[in-house]
């Protein structure tokens, strides 16, 4: 399932600036308390694709180490796109909740 | 004996998987060096060989990521071959457009080719328009897919189609070139070597070029794509 919501979550933890591979993975795990356990790796070519794709922007930069480091931020289409998800997403999210809701009242009575 | 270096040996296994693509592999191996090296800086243990050997196993299996890397590798490669097509198609009509116009400047006048010249005139323009056309549809084809995050056998058949959408319009493209060359070869039939030639001879070798151009670079999106299909099993 995470695999299919990937885009997604990477586009959201860009959401907040700027960051490289490894800052996107520390934010993905702060803001989901670590719930996400995925190979780390798997970010990049999630990167590369939306960068193809348009939605990130990827510059080239020099790390406080001396290595050098690609940054990716959202373009206005990554915002877009991303503001389009996330209404699809709560619009789900809602729909499940109700259903869940409405199955807790029709089995408590037993 | 001195231990290996891990994270040395892991990039290189990730960037010698992706060899078929100097470039993505160069970019990889950096991404993936810079952060295997933060988490190794951020490891409780504050490094050595253990902390890489841990930075390496949370970074996943290279032959799992690479064959993720190849198929936006490939999608990459399908739209640069989709807009070398288009500007390929444009180079050969501007070409064309400067033959022309320097027929007209110069009065050149010389063998027409009579009704054979007529048949070669309306192939020409017929390919040409044609290559347009299915050169534009691939490219609108290929751009309007959505790259998968591995190598389906529904992308395969897209980019197959894709590559017969390009071959088609490259045809179309080199029907209308050898058009253009056996109409300059009848106009400047019987001219002994001159200046007033070097326009059209240059502007042909310019469409010869352009068509020689694409027929390779359709032929390395093939070789990418049997590449990734090697790099990436089908999923």
């Amino acid at each position: 399932m995470l695999k299919g919501h990937l885009d997604m979550i990477v586009l959201a933890a860009l959401a907040a600036g700027p960051a490289h591979g490894y800052a996107v993975i520390e934010e993905i795990k702060r803001r989901s308390s670590g719930a996400f356990e995925l190979p780390e790796g798997t970010i990049y070519p999630v990167l590369h694709r939306l960068e193809h794709a348009g939605l990130l922007a990827g510059r080239w930069t020099t790390a406080d180490s001396g290595r050098r480091r690609r940054v990716y931020e959202l373009t206005k289409r990554g915002k877009r796109e991303l503001g389009e998800r996330r209404a699809v997403w709560e619009q789900f999210s809602e729909a499940i909740a109700g259903l869940f809701k409405g199955s807790r009242s029709w089995q408590s009575p037993t | 004996m001195a231990e290996p270096d891990v994270i040395a040996a892991y990039v290189d296994r990730l960037a010698r998987r992706l060899a078929f693509d100097p470039a993505l592999s160069q970019r990889v191996r950096r991404e993936a060096e810079d952060h295997l090296w933060e988490e190794v800086a951020a490891d409780p243990s504050g490094g050595g060989p253990d902390a890489e050997r841990r930075a390496v196993e949370k970074f996943g299996d290279p032959d799992a990521l690479a064959a993720q890397f190849a198929v936006v590798s490939l999608a990459r490669q399908a739209r640069a071959v989709g807009m070398a097509t288009i500007f390929g198609i444009a180079a050969v009509f501007v070409a064309m457009k400067a033959r022309l116009t320097w027929y007209v400047a110069t009065e050149y006048a010389a063998g027409q080719g009579g009704r054979l010249g007529e048949i070669v005139v309306s192939i020409d323009r017929y390919a040409f328009w044609l290559s347009i056309v299915v050169a534009i549809g691939g490219w609108v084809y290929i751009g309007t897919r959505r790259i998968p995050t591995a190598l389906t056998s529904e992308y395969r058949r897209q980019i197959r189609r894709f590559v017969v959408l390009c071959l088609a319009g490259t045809g179309a493209l080199i029907a209308s070139v050898i058009s253009d060359g056996v109409l300059t070869s009848l106009r400047l039939g019987g001219t002994r070597g001159s200046l007033d030639v070097l326009i059209p001879v240059v502007s042909m070798a310019i469409e010869v070029g352009c068509a020689g151009g694409l027929v390779r670079s359709i032929r390395g999106m093939a070789r990418r794509a049997t590449a990734t299909g090697r790099v990436a099993p089908l999923e």
